[in-house]
């Protein structure tokens, strides 16, 4: 393996001291976890950046609840996630999502903030984020504001983030009668990147969809939503039939392509049977029934 | 300059931001139960306890543990979990060529740390991101229950 290069690392203790460097340093560029960027500096073998490290910035990390939301901080751990009585109860897509990020090691180093910032299509987090409604807090020197989360990716490896800007924050609001869930399928069960991955969310009214959301990851140059299917299934009474229906629409909106981990013939067929694990469970977990 | 505690003794040293925590572990302070495997964060030979979580030191930069406490198995000799985990590992053969075995232990050890009477998926869960070429994993899941037993008996 070529040694690293050519890059310092840097790591301020404050928001502020972070945000200076990242408007006055030419080439700046955050790490948390590293998960995600030390291995491609690894095969690039140098790159010429000034590496800001968010990982001390003790406001940056946590979970919280406040006024009807949920507050997560970009620094937060796949493990802290995964451990967080609050999360499994308010999203559980996002806490079954962190179970299957990479292994126990990497959940202890990848961060949420990591995994949308380094914008995959297939990051494991953003499904779930997105059908809960998520929206991003973007920061530079100057200014901060929130933006919906779907409006951070732009394409593979690609984000809306200004090279002065970091992402400092999630939240998205906590809804009675709603629940979530997440299905993947990879190469093996676990410690692999999702061939392909949905997340569902619903608010339940008696035996009806209140409201139905459903984004899909590896299907696209960005995770996305399908709102045309969730129009297609809000407000209709829940049954084996509508959820057939919802499955076999996401496959229309799917523009996968082939890769090494799955053909798109493949993540198409994949699409409509984890759209359909994901709306049952989503549902049985209101306490609906089918 | 790193400042950070190493299996309980400070240590100083002068890595540049570019020096992995493996390179400067194994190479530089000769800590060699550390392995250099994938160095992708995929295999888990160089599985290091931070501030006693497990993690894969080939893909975290030297500086970053400023301030923190590394733990590799040496540090865990005297550990009595580690003592059964070693006992249990070499009674039931769950050592071939020995390259994942520190990485497994330290895995191990975080898990029964945590949870005294996992289950067997508790196990294959701790330890899914250590690869084992030789032993295909059933002596070294069997081991774990062992040494979870023998440590919280029924
Ligand atoms: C072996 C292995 C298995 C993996 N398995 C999975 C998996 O199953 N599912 C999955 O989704 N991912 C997986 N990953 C990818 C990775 O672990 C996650 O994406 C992780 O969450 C990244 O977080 P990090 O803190 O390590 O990011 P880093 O590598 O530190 O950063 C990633 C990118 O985001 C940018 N960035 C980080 N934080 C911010 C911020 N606050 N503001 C602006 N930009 C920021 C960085 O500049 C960089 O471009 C795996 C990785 C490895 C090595
Ligand atoms: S050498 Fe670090 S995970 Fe393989
Ligand atoms: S014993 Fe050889 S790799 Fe595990």
């Amino acid at each position: 393996m070529k040694p690293l290069t050519g890059f310092s690392l840097l790591r301020p203790p404050t928001l502020v001291g972070a945000l200076e460097m990242m408007s006055t340093l030419e080439h700046a560029q955050p790490i948390v976890g590293g998960t995600d960027i030390i291995p491609t500096f690894k095969d690039l073998g140098s790159k010429p950046v000034h590496l800001i490290d968010l990982g001390l910035i003790e406001e940056l990390n946590g979970i919280m609840e406040e006024d009807g939301k949920i507050l997560i901080g970009p620094t937060t751990t796949h493990t802290q996630i995964l451990t967080s009585k609050v999360i499994e109860k308010t999203a559980p897509a996002l806490h079954d999502a962190a179970r299957w990020i990479g292994s126990v090691q990497i959940r202890n180093r990848g961060t949420i903030g990591g995994n949308l910032c380094n914008a995959s299509p297939a990051a494991d987090s953003a499904p779930p984020l997105l059908v809960h409604g998520a929206e991003a807090h973007i920061c530079s020197l100057e200014e901060g504001h929130w933006i919906p989360l779907l409006e951070l990716f732009k394409g593979p490896k690609m984000t809306v983030l200004k090279p002065n800007e970091i992402l400092i924050g999630l939240r998205f609001p906590t809804i009675a009668g709603a629940s979530s869930s997440f299905q993947r399928i990879g190469r093996r069960k676990g410690f692999t990147l999702s061939v392909v991955n949905a997340a569902v969310y619903v608010e339940r009214k008696d035996d009806a969809l209140k409201e139905a959301r459903i984004a899909l990851g590896s299907v696209a140059p960005t995770p996305i939503r399908a709102p045309v299917v969730e129009d297609k299934i809000r407000g209709k009474k829940m049954s084996e039939e509508l959820i057939d229906e919802a499955a076999e629409a996401c496959v229309e909106v799917a523009k996968p392509i082939d890769d090494v981990r799955g053909t798109a013939e493949y993540r198409k067929d994949m699409t409509a049977v984890l759209v359909k694990r994901a709306l049952r469970e989503a549902w049985r977990r209101t306490g609906g029934e089918l | 300059m790193v400042n950070f505690e190493l299996n309980g003794a400070h240590v100083s040293f002068e890595a540049p931001a570019t020096m992995t925590l493996l390179d400067m572990l194994r190479v530089e302070l000769g800590v060699t139960s550390v392995k250099k495997g994938c160095e992708q964060g995929e295999c888990g030979a160089c599985t290091v306890l931070i501030d006693g979580y497990p993690m894969t030191s080939c893909i975290i930069l030297a500086p970053q543990v400023e301030g923190r406490h590394v733990c590799t198995i040496d540090g865990l000799a005297e550990n009595p979990l580690m003592k059964e985990l070693r006992e249990a590992f070499m009674e039931n053969g769950a050592v071939q060529c020995g390259f994942c075995t520190p990485g497994i232990l330290l895995s191990a050890y975080a898990l029964l740390r945590d949870n005294k009477r996992p289950s067997e998926e508790e196990v294959k869960t701790a330890i899914e991101g250590n690869i084992c070429r030789c032993t295909g994993y059933v002596a070294i899941i069997e081991s774990i229950l062992d040494a979870a037993e023998r440590i919280a008996p029924d």
